[in-house]
């Protein structure tokens, strides 16, 4: 007889407490680096820079307050929500319309076209400021919302494309041929018949772009400006407010900035992986 | 409308053979917006930067730009400092994508053993949150707990008798410290990866292989490797890929040092366009990086491919 068929149900128990633990231990471990910016920003400002570091405080909400009320924090926060929204809405929306012919009608070029739509997120960012930089500077585009309105709005295109064509793959046509049949309109059925059945591709696509876009750094920091700057140059400069590092303003800002990061992983967490495989890996957690 | 059975079965016999086939204006008409996106904010940079990247052309001096041939891209495989930080990259890459790969796996088992674990969806979250962080931030949170003088993680070493250490000007440390926060934050990816490729193994599959006890080596070798292994490689390609990009972080953090021990392509190439202003020469580097791009999608669209072919034949 196999070991395993002798085996206990308390043996077996004694393991999932053993595994349970250790999985525990890993995520918080992980964890303690954001765990120690959060504890940071509700630190008291003058304990700080204490050495050695306070692990005890009475927590306080005035940083927080501080640095919200701190001349562009929230002008940071508003113009990412501005920018982010639309240009991710409008993505969706003409990234939608060519899934479905990508998908539906296969036209020539088809897997030529989704290469170099996979390619963008491949090349470092970098490579690209100085073209949109001088780009920009012609067209009299920078610091403007609609110019990063443009901008994000291309850099989001792929990424929903590869998901949304993934998702409308799905879709078997034999709903398209339906809708034809009865006489529906064209855009009747991509609205009424498909959109319906591929509302979690469409969910994934703007969470993660949302994600993606309010992360985005350097062409913001060499794109926009003073007007329009959103939240990483916002912490990009809060190292350099007033001279001297403050350490509490930086933390607080941090923490205004994950913690919104943390609840969507919460709440959308099964779409984790499509969004960081940029809609090439689907399946489950 | 209404339609009889009857009536539906000869409208689809009279359908055309091809619905889809028939609608070309409509499938073109339906791209045209993200292809003009596509030709405005794509094509045109990069044929800009092409152009460019043949061009003497520097913003600080006041020379008009002129054309001269092949001269940047001589310069830039000449130039020693940024072949060293090419291979740099690639060092960074390569140990950076091992541990995370190592660790990713560990971990992404672990959670996978426990399916029903109490609270698995908060642990998740509180491990996955590192990744979807910005490196701009990351790079902010560990300059503070490397701190020297007030940082948390010199009070730990201190305490275990070690000597305060400032890890990110020290010549020898800075650079394995930067392999240690990009492993921090994206060994949660490779989990992630690992979770979503021992998914894809039929449920079926495993549990016939465990009412045969067929020993787990045996189970990994014939049963999951075949199916984990296409996702497994894409969460590397990726990362490798990322890791090849990376700019935020040592931007931040070192700044390329100290001296040029952290400088990696991304940085160089950001420094060449926006210290020094040598447009004509960093494109040809945006040129040679673009090309690199290129050859890994290619790479990457093979494994995917061969993951559906695998599939279907499945």
């Amino acid at each position: 007889m196999s070991r395993e068929i002798v085996m206990k149900p308390s043996n077996e128990k004694a393991t999932k407490i053993t595994l349970t633990i250790t999985c525990w231990v890993t995520a918080i471990i992980f964890f303690l680096p954001i765990a120690w910016i959060i504890a940071t920003a509700l630190k008291p400002k003058e304990t700080v820079l204490d050495i050695p570091p306070k692990f005890i405080f009475v927590p306080t909400l005035k940083n927080l307050l501080d640095a919200l009320q701190f001349s562009n924090t929230l002008a940071y926060f508003v113009n990412s929500v501005i920018y982010s929204f639309i240009a991710v809405f409008l993505a969706i929306f003409v990234s939608f319309l060519a899934s479905y012919s990508f998908s539906r009608f296969k036209p020539a070029g088809t897997d030529f076209i989704m290469f170099l739509l996979l390619s963008t997120r491949f090349v470092p960012a970098a490579a690209f400021v100085i073209p949109f930089f001088q780009l920009f500077n012609i067209l009299q585009l920078k610091d403007s919302f609609i110019g990063l309105i443009i901008f994000y709005t291309m850099f989001s295109i792929p990424f929903s494309v590869w998901i949304l064509k993934g998702f409308i793959d799905g879709v078997s046509s034999k709903f398209d041929e339906t809708g034809l049949v009865y006489g529906a309109s064209r855009p009747h059925i991509m609205f009424k018949l498909v959109l319906p059945q591929v509302r979690s591709g469409l969910v994934a696509a703007f969470v993660f772009n949302i994600i993606f876009v309010w992360n985005e750094f350097l062409f913001n920091f060499q794109l926009g400006g003073l007007n329009t700057y959103g939240i990483p140059v916002g912490l990009f400069t809060s190292i350099t407010k007033g001279g001297q590092v403050d350490w509490s303003f930086v933390a607080s800002i941090g923490t205004l900035y994950v913690l919104p990061l943390a609840l969507v992983i919460f709440f959308f967490q099964k779409y984790l992986l499509v969004g960081l495989t940029f809609g090439t890996v689907r399946g489950e957690v | 409308m209404s339609v009889s059975p009857r009536d539906f079965e000869a409208k689809i016999k009279e359908r055309p053979k091809n619905v889809f086939k028939t609608n070309r204006g409509i499938s073109w008409l339906l791209l045209t917006p993200v292809l003009i996106f596509f030709a405005l904010l794509n094509v045109l940079p990069t044929l800009w930067m092409l152009g460019l990247s043949f061009y003497d052309y520097t913003l600080t001096s006041y020379k008009p730009p002129s054309f001269n041939g092949l001269t940047n891209y001589l310069d830039f495989v000449k130039n020693e400092q940024l072949s060293a930080s090419v291979s740099r990259t690639f060092l960074f890459l390569f140990l950076a994508v091992i541990f995370q790969t190592l660790l990713g796996i560990l971990i992404g088992v672990f959670f996978w053993k426990n399916e029903n674990m109490p609270g698995r969806r908060l642990a998740l979250t509180l491990f996955f949150t590192p990744m979807v962080v910005t490196p701009i931030a990351t790079a902010l949170f560990w300059k503070l707990m490397l701190d020297p003088t007030f940082g948390v993680v010199n009070h730990f070493i201190t305490s275990l008798g070690f000597e305060r250490t400032d890890f990110l000007t020290n010549s020898s440390l800075a650079f394995p410290t930067l392999i240690v926060v990009d492993t921090w934050m994206w060994t949660p990816f490779m989990a992630l990866m690992t979770l979503a490729a021992l998914g894809s193994v039929p449920k079926a599959e495993l549990e016939a292989a465990s009412v045969d006890r067929l020993p787990i080596r045996r189970q990994i070798s014939t049963i999951i490797w075949p199916h984990a292994k296409f996702i497994l490689m894409l969460g590397i390609l990726l990362r490798s890929i990322d890791a090849f990009k990376t700019m935020d972080l040592t931007y931040i953090m070192t700044n390329g040092g100290p001296g040029d021990t952290t400088e990696l392509i991304a940085l160089s190439l950001y420094r060449f366009a926006f210290k020094s202003f040598k447009l004509g020469y960093s494109s040809a580097v945006s040129v040679f990086l673009l090309f690199i791009a290129i050859a890994l999608t290619a790479i990457y669209l093979y494994v995917l491919n061969a993951r559906k072919k695998a599939e279907e034949s499945a």
